[in-house]
């Protein structure tokens, strides 16, 4: 509003200021008399316009017409322009009167059309410029907000996305730590490290958009065999990873939340347990990470359905269409994800 | 002496829970099983006092294992972090352990336990328990499940049980879920004395009648505490004045 209003004087003296102008150049070229009464009944004009469009804008602000779709503004604007004309016109008919300006020669109801007109010919475009340059002003405004707004959200759902980490697994990654701590000390005091691990780098990845392959690789790698202590004999894991593929940058967590489903969705759900298998390779020109498990493709409803819309909210946001993803059930008893990354 | 069966697909966890149990002489775990299937086995032969049960498992989960057996025996969930299982604990006050259990959280999940077996067996003794092992009896529970929602029911808070095609739509306070179980086959376990046959659709439990009036051809119509409205036909009502007038 600040600084609207600082436009605002400015444009009041242009438009006035040059409507003066106009007035004295039409009036010198029709060869009409420039003197001390021309210019006193200019002043009156241009002084009664701008106090009069002055009051109008004072309204407009009060009676907040600028908010206003266009469709409810425009009858506004329109009473409002015949009302400041005739208000105008019998501002510049009183002055004239009590200056004692007037000519004489022509009645009252004649002389207040006449000026009306006129004042029309000053008001509207000046209504019309006045109400222009505020509506690209909202919608300029407006704009500005979607964008900030826009990337408000991405920044979000870039955040909650990553932070995801599977309580249960955690708690029952404890159980079977506890139990082992009788059994098999050595694996329990490595399962400790492997588990704070996974938890460190869930914590940190919030800061960053890609982690190092190789960095990730390695938490999954805890992850798989904390989940092996747990399930034992009903997890088989293997790895087929190019060297190659250990220095591209990928999303933190998203190898993680991929092989996190195969084992909920996959492997828990079978009586007898299954394969897990992780491939990284270079393919023509993008990063290819497969990830295979025993299972079926079946129950894909709201979670899963989530966790997977997720993960390829998450390539588009940070790749756009150069990457991307997509599940599938092979051989009848295996289900397969597939990453495509451009490479860097 | 309690006789408890562990049935969880893990085995650690299963270890865990016994050393645990080692502080509880009163319970006795006789034996452990890794999946629903098995756990039905070993709860159909064996007919334990407690079981432990972990709800996430391969195959079924263990509400749809409670759901299969004729009668639930006393049940503790195990569980770790699980918002779907979590929320059923919430809506029905089940009692739940979460893993890894906390020592003094089992006491008092056992305590409870006690408490509620005393009031049970009150004056039956155990040879009558014994006699009527494949009759269901009053103070049984069965355990229900209808789409994300689970009870246990005790039979004697059941007024009517009615048939819709292969299920029976069970009715206690304001719950009336169905379950995968015909009439024919609740009427054979179910105690004459006190579920009654009134017509070949509905069982109504005697105790829970609010009114009886006479009805149509010699019939009557039976008001249940619930307000449901429940013909006798004209067969039953006979067998029902017998056994009223005894």
């Amino acid at each position: 509003m600040q600084k609207s209003g600082k436009y605002y004087w400015w444009f009041q003296i242009g438009w006035w200021g040059l409507l003066t102008l106009l007035v004295v150049l039409i009036n010198i070229l029709l060869g009409q008399k420039i003197n001390g009464p021309f210019f006193e009944q200019l002043a009156v004009t241009i002084l009664a316009g701008m106090f009069t469009t002055h009051i109008f804008r004072k309204y407009i602000h009060h009676a907040r017409w600028l908010l206003l779709p266009v469709e409810k503004a425009l009858p506004k604007f329109l009473i409002g322009i015949l009302i400041v004309c005739m208000g105008y016109a019998l501002i510049r008919i009183g002055m004239i009167y009590w200056l004692g300006l007037s000519s004489g020669k022509r009645t009252f109801g004649t002389r207040l059309l006449l000026i009306n007109l006129e004042n029309g010919m000053y008001v509207i475009p000046w209504t019309l410029i006045y109400y222009f340059y505020h509506f690209m002003d909202k919608s300029r405004k407006q704009e500005l907000d979607t964008l900030k707004l826009e990337a408000l959200v991405k920044e979000l759902e870039l955040k909650t996305i990553k932070s995801h980490i599977n309580p249960h697994f955690i708690f029952n990654a404890l159980n079977s730590i506890r139990a082992l701590i009788d059994e098999n000390p050595v694996r329990a005091r490595k399962a400790i490290t492997e588990l704070s691990n996974i938890l460190r780098s869930s914590m940190q990845t919030e800061k960053q958009e890609t982690v190092l392959f190789e960095k990730e690789l390695n938490i999954v790698k805890d992850y798989l065999a904390l989940e092996h202590i747990r399930f034992e004999d009903r997890l088989q894991v293997q790895y087929d990873i190019s060297d190659d593929t250990l220095s591209q940058p990928i999303p933190p967590m998203m190898l993680q939340t991929l092989v996190e489903n195969a084992i909920k969705h996959g492997i828990s759900k079978q009586l007898t347990g299954g394969t897990v298998t992780i491939v990284s390779d270079i393919r023509e020109n993008y990063h290819e990470l497969v990830i295979r498990n025993t299972g079926r493709l079946t129950g894909l409803k709201n979670e899963d359905g989530f966790g997977l819309m997720s993960t390829r909210n998450r390539l588009q946001l940070l790749f756009g269409d150069q990457a991307n993803f997509d599940i599938r059930e092979v051989n009848g008893n295996t289900v397969e994800a597939v990453l495509h990354i451009p490479l860097t | 002496m309690i006789r408890a069966v562990i049935i969880d697909d893990e085995r650690l966890a299963r270890n865990e829970l016994k050393k645990l149990l080692l502080e509880f002489p009163e319970i006795e775990v006789i034996a452990e099983a890794a999946n629903a299937n098995e756990g039905i086995e070993k709860i159909d032969s064996l007919n334990p006092d407690l079981i432990f049960l972990d709800i996430q498992m391969p195959g079924k989960t263990g509400f749809d294992m409670l759901a299969e057996l004729e009668k639930a025996p006393d049940v503790i969930f195990t569980t770790a972090y699980d918002d779907y299982a979590l929320k059923a604990f919430e809506v029905n006050a089940l009692d739940y352990l979460l893993k890894p259990v906390e020592p003094r959280r089992l006491a008092d999940a056992l305590q409870k336990l006690h408490l509620e077996e005393n009031r049970d067996r009150e004056g039956i003794s155990d040879e009558e328990i014994a006699i009527n092992k494949s009759l269901l009896h009053e103070t049984d529970q069965v355990f229900v499940k209808d789409g994300e929602r689970c009870w246990f029911v005790k039979l004697a808070d059941i007024r009517l049980f009615e048939s819709v095609g292969n299920y029976a739509k069970i009715y206690f306070g304001p719950h009336k879920p169905l379950i995968l179980k015909s009439l024919n086959a609740l009427e054979e376990r179910l105690d004459e004395k006190v579920f009654f046959r009134a017509n070949r659709k509905h069982i109504v439990n005697l105790r829970l009648i609010e009114k009886i009036e006479p009805y149509f051809n010699g019939g009557l119509l039976l008001e249940l505490k619930g307000g449901e409205k429940i013909e006798v036909s004209r067969r039953q009502t006979v067998k029902f004045k017998e056994m009223m007038s005894l």
